[in-house]
């Protein structure tokens, strides 16, 4: 503590003798244009992005089309493939890792936001931050070792384990903060009248922050749905998956609601940047057309999701800060 | 034909199929329109079991080599309109990939281009190989020739099976050696004064076995051996370079002026790079071609292949023979399959693969040269030796 | 009214325990706390499966598999197995996109906290952080096909030509330049982007965690306004920007599909930063499925495991760091 404040003790002494002996001129010059070079950094970032989006337009914006949607890939040098396999694996990765990690991850955001200061609040603080530190290749890895080995093949499922552990400490940070601001007075009333602890957090506090969390999930879904590190090893990839058709077999083989649902997890799936990852590899033009098309859907998918979250956090903290 | 009118006639072919089987079940009003002008073409009828089951009721996944990738893409495609029963998944991770997913069973059939060694029978205990189609593996090159006179391109380089055992000895460094220039009169004024870089394979591949155990048959010069990855001699002497895979080779070819390497036939093709010809055991001049391939697997014949249903056929002495030729294999466990509709769907799709004449023609459009008839009536006898919970799988 | 229906008084463990769980709190505390310890119960697993998957490759290839080597052998054939190559890759890309990223973001952070006019600032820190939503693949696509054939390879070419020959530079600057661009130059130019956002945003929060009254009494000494930010905000903050610093190089080292698409994907010898070459996490993208032997499998879980410890360690020091700034902010902060 000291020592920094003598640090700058003898800044600001520094700066007096400057202020009595430099030349303003020069001191002016400089102050011009170093903060001139901090917004040409700003804008020096911000090209990447508009490069990179509206190139993703240009080039995916000629290739997509109705087909794209609606078909599951068709071999070379025929017309009319698309990657309706890989929308299909996509939801379905997302969705079902999403009811893996939201649960969990609100309880233990109630215990965060409850109990910052209790050791293991403070351990669990640190490895939310660790597990979403952890490079996701690794996740992918362990999603291998504990769901692929044991069961004996690559499935849909192996990938929304990892999907959902990548999830986890995203939504736990955003439930945390949102349950933060739900003010005190609100739990406390609720406590006053007699209603339990977890009467009180589930059907008071949790109702006030859920539009709040709502868009966290939303954020960590869209920022899932991007990876595909973690899909390498789990969901492998299925250019013939098709939901309908494994619905209706299903039901023409009278089979269960849950046996269906096996089928529809328990097999490699493709997801859309698992599919432009594998396209873009490969040497023929039809397949970069398409992976420039996957491309463009992602990223609208991304973009909406993060402006319209974003837009609606900002309302939100604006209403409850008054 | 161009390439989109074929696509479109077998589309055709493929649907008449969907409608034979299914009675038009499945017909979609475009399916009925394209119909009209569909050829007759005599095909053979795949083995229907007694009740056909509902549509995509059975999923098959494999996995393995990149290099049949195209042609199995194809056929599983065209083969959800023969028995749309059956959905089969087949992911390009490599020849390694696809022996390790067979071994551990998370895939139900494999594809490689190298052979399973004895532990990997061992560790896979029934596994059996089945050759699908054969392909040849090009030697590629990128030469900055000098002083080509404008509006004329140099003719194609041709290498002899010593020279190229040189060159990948390291022996042969330079461009403007007497043992090219000699094979290459016409290029004697163009060849730059350069270091040959030779480029090959960094990781295990099928590939690299099929070359090498070529480079083994050329010349006794070369000692380093056949396998999927062997000690490079040209590394030692310094002008080697490793790429991963065929496109890592392709791409270090491509990039490196005065580069020199191998790849499967469809890479070269796929991304136009010039490939050599080559002068064959007999002494002609052969261009990799599915005719020249057939021809290579013509001399060997049916004999070639021993009782695991391998074979190395490279360095044939037929007058048209491509001398680095090797076959593409299906892996399947031969015994501890368990679920026995898919295994009888399965081998149904092999069957398929090897007996219809749509999925040779598509084979052959692609580059592939389909098994000579006596080794496909074996591997068509092994396959019948395939068995599940005891019980023979074909009927 | 519950007090008169149990026999037992009230203060015995078996009542408290009954009231307890009939008012539901008990289960519900356990219930949260259960959660509460699962994700460290994932971490633990995640370190224990990859400590255990990759014993027989460190039995065999002991402190041997790590140490820096000038002729690195990765040979799948023979098993034998070194990570030197691809912990160089991985730290050459992620220091050099580091030693990049660092003046930009702290410019942003320094225009965003201390310049821009208060409209603007919310939009622009929307902005910053699209680069970070933007898909990895969706970078390696555009660093394939646009990025490298139209920044990088001209960049390397120019650092070819101006440093292949000085001697000691010319380690890290030898050719030649793929034509393609494929290169670690290229994966340390997409991991920079990747970055940026990650460094601004902690940059910025520190910066705005600065008390006013510092800004105010250099203003008052006369400083000018770059003088503020350069000899009194950015000391002040210097252990959080080094927290920021070192959570962006957590970022860049486990950055896997962009940096797998752009570097190359090459095992060689040379150190140039010019050339193609492998990181810890692309190797294992690249490997893994395909990974036949034992000790091959084994070998790349282990490299897994070195990017876990390393992401681990600086996890920690980072939050200690952002920490021990905090705590020296008084909580009054800034109105």
């Amino acid at each position: 503590m000291t020592a920094h404040t003598t640090a700058h003790q003898t800044n600001f002494q520094k700066l007096i003798e400057k202020n009595h002996a430099s030349v303003s001129l020069r001191r002016k010059v400089t102050n011009a244009v170093m903060l001139s070079v901090t917004g040409l950094m700003t804008i020096l970032a911000l090209i990447p992005l508009f490069w990179i989006i509206g190139y993703v337009v240009y080039k995916g914006g000629q290739y997509i089309n109705l087909d794209f949607f609606i078909h599951t890939p068709r071999p070379l040098g025929m017309e009319g493939g698309g990657v309706l396999n890989a929308i299909q694996g996509t939801l379905i990765i997302s969705g079902l890792a999403s009811l893996i990690a939201i649960p969990p991850a609100i309880l233990a955001a109630f215990y965060a936001a409850n109990n910052p200061n209790t050791p293991l609040g403070v351990v669990l603080r640190f490895s939310t931050d660790v597990l979403s530190g952890i490079p996701s290749i690794v996740i992918g890895l362990f999603a291998y070792a504990i769901i692929v080995k044991p069961m004996g093949h690559y499935s849909g499922f192996a990938g929304a384990v990892a999907m959902a552990m990548l999830m986890l400490p995203t939504i736990i940070r955003t439930t945390e903060e949102m349950l933060k601001l739900v003010p005190h007075t609100l739990r406390e009333a609720s406590l006053g009248l007699g209603a339990p602890e977890w009467k009180t957090s589930i059907s008071v506090v949790l109702p006030a922050a859920l539009n709040g969390i709502m868009t966290g999930i939303l954020l960590s879904v869209a920022r899932a749905a991007g990876e595909t590190a973690p899909l390498l090893f789990t969901a492998l990839g299925n250019e013939r998956y098709d939901l309908g058709l494994i619905i209706q077999s299903g039901i023409a083989q009278k089979q269960g609601f849950f046996e269906i649902l096996k089928r529809v997890f328990d097999q490699p799936v493709d997801s859309l940047p698992l599919t432009l990852w594998k396209y873009a590899q490969q040497p023929y033009p039809e397949r970069i057309e398409q992976s420039w098309a996957a491309a463009l859907v992602l990223m609208i998918v991304i973009l909406l999701i993060n402006i319209f979250t974003r837009l609606w956090v900002e309302s939100r903290k604006r209403r409850l800060q008054g | 034909m161009s390439k989109i009118t074929r696509s479109f006639m077998f589309v055709l072919l493929a649907l008449a199929f969907v409608l034979a089987a299914c009675g038009g079940n499945s017909a979609t009003p475009e399916t009925i329109v394209q119909t009209q002008i569909v050829e007759k073409e005599v095909t053979a009828q795949p083995a229907m079991t007694e009740e056909p089951l509902p549509a995509g009721s059975v999923q098959i996944n494999g996995a393995g080599a990149t290099f049949p990738l195209p042609i199995y893409t194809e056929w599983t495609y065209a083969y959800s309109y023969v028995d749309p029963a059956v959905v089969i998944n087949y992911q390009g991770i490599g020849s390694g990939g696809g022996k390790k997913a067979i071994i551990d069973g998370t895939v139900d059939f494999a594809g490689s281009d190298s052979l399973l060694k004895a532990e990997e029978y061992d560790a896979g205990k029934d596994l059996q190989m089945y050759p699908m189609v054969a392909s040849a593996v090009v030697v590629i090159y990128n030469v900055a020739y000098e002083n080509v006179p404008d509006g004329t391109t140099p003719a194609k380089l041709v290498l002899d099976r010593q020279t190229l055992v040189d060159i990948f000895n390291g022996k042969v460094n330079n461009w403007t050696d007497p043992a090219i220039v000699e094979l290459n009169p016409d290029l004697k004024d163009f060849l730059p004064n350069a270091t040959i870089t030779v480029v090959h394979r960094s990781d295990g591949s099928g590939t690299t076995e099929i070359f090498t155990k070529s480079l083994t048959a050329f010349s006794s010069d070369w000692t380093a051996g056949g396998a999927s990855s062997v000690e490079w001699p040209v590394d030692q002497a310094g002008n080697g370079v490793g790429g991963k895979g065929n496109q890592g080779v392709s791409a270090a070819v491509i990039n490196t002026p005065n580069s020199l390497g191998y790849v499967e036939i469809s890479f070269a093709k796929s991304n136009g790079l010039a490939f050599a010809d080559l002068i064959n055991k007999s002494g002609n001049k052969v261009t990799a071609s599915a005719e020249s391939i057939a021809s290579d697997m013509a001399t060997f014949g049916p004999e070639a292949f021993d009782d695991k249903l391998t074979a190395t056929i490279v360095d044939g002495d037929g007058a048209g023979d491509y001398p680095i030729v090797g076959y593409t294999y299906l892996i399947l466990h031969t015994e501890s399959m368990t679920d026995c509709v898919k295994a009888g769907k399965l081998l149904e799709y092999v069957q398929w693969t090897l007996t219809d004449a749509s999925a040779a023609k598509r084979a052959g459009d692609l580059g592939y040269a389909v098994l000579p008839g006596a080794v496909r009536d074996a591997v068509l006898a092994k396959l019948g030796e395939v068995t599940c919970n005891g019980e023979p799988v074909m009927k | 009214m519950t007090k008169y229906i149990h026999p037992l008084p009230q203060t015995h463990w078996l009542s408290r325990l009954r009231r307890a769980i009939s008012h539901g709190d008990l289960p519900w505390k356990w219930i949260i706390i259960a959660a509460s310890v699962l994700v460290m119960v994932l971490i633990l697993a995640v370190g224990e499966m990859l400590w255990r998957e990759s014993a027989d490759a460190r039995s065999t290839f002991g402190f041997g598999f790590l140490t820096p080597t000038l002729t690195p052998d990765w040979d799948p054939v023979n098993d034998e197995f070194q990570a030197w190559p691809f912990i160089y890759g991985t730290l050459l890309t992620s220091l050099t996109a580091i030693v990049l990223a660092l003046p930009i973001s702290v410019g942003i952070a320094i225009f965003m906290a201390e310049l821009c006019p208060p409209w603007l600032r919310m939009p622009l820190n929307w902005l910053v952080e699209l680069l970070a939503a933007i898909p990895s693949v969706v970078y390696g696509l555009w660093g394939i096909f646009v990025f490298l054939p139209t920044v990088v390879t001209p960049v390397a070419e120019g650092l070819f030509e101006t440093f292949g020959t000085v001697p000691g530079l010319s380690v890290l600057f030898t050719g030649p330049v793929p034509v393609s661009g494929a290169s670690r130059l290229a994966a340390a130019f997409i991991l920079t982007i990747m970055i940026i956002p990650t460094i601004t945003a902690v940059t910025r929060d520190v910066l705005l965690a600065i008390p006013t009254s510092q800004r105010e009494a250099a203003l008052a000494l006369g400083a000018t306004q770059w003088e503020t930010i350069w000899q009194v905000l950015l000391p002040y903050g210097l252990s959080g920007i080094l927290g920021a610093i070192i959570l962006g190089l957590g970022r860049a080292l486990g950055e896997t599909m962009a940096v797998t698409m752009v570097i190359g994907n090459s095992i060689e010898g040379s150190a140039s930063l010019l050339r193609p070459g492998y990181t810890m996490a692309s190797i294992i993208a690249n490997e893994f499925a395909e990974a036949v032997t034992k000790l091959h499998t084994q070998s790349l879980i282990e490299i897994g495991l070195v990017l876990f410890v390393l992401t681990l360690i600086l996890n920690m020091v980072a939050r200690f760091l952002v920490w021990s700034v905090a705590r020296k902010t008084p909580q009054e902060a800034r109105a």
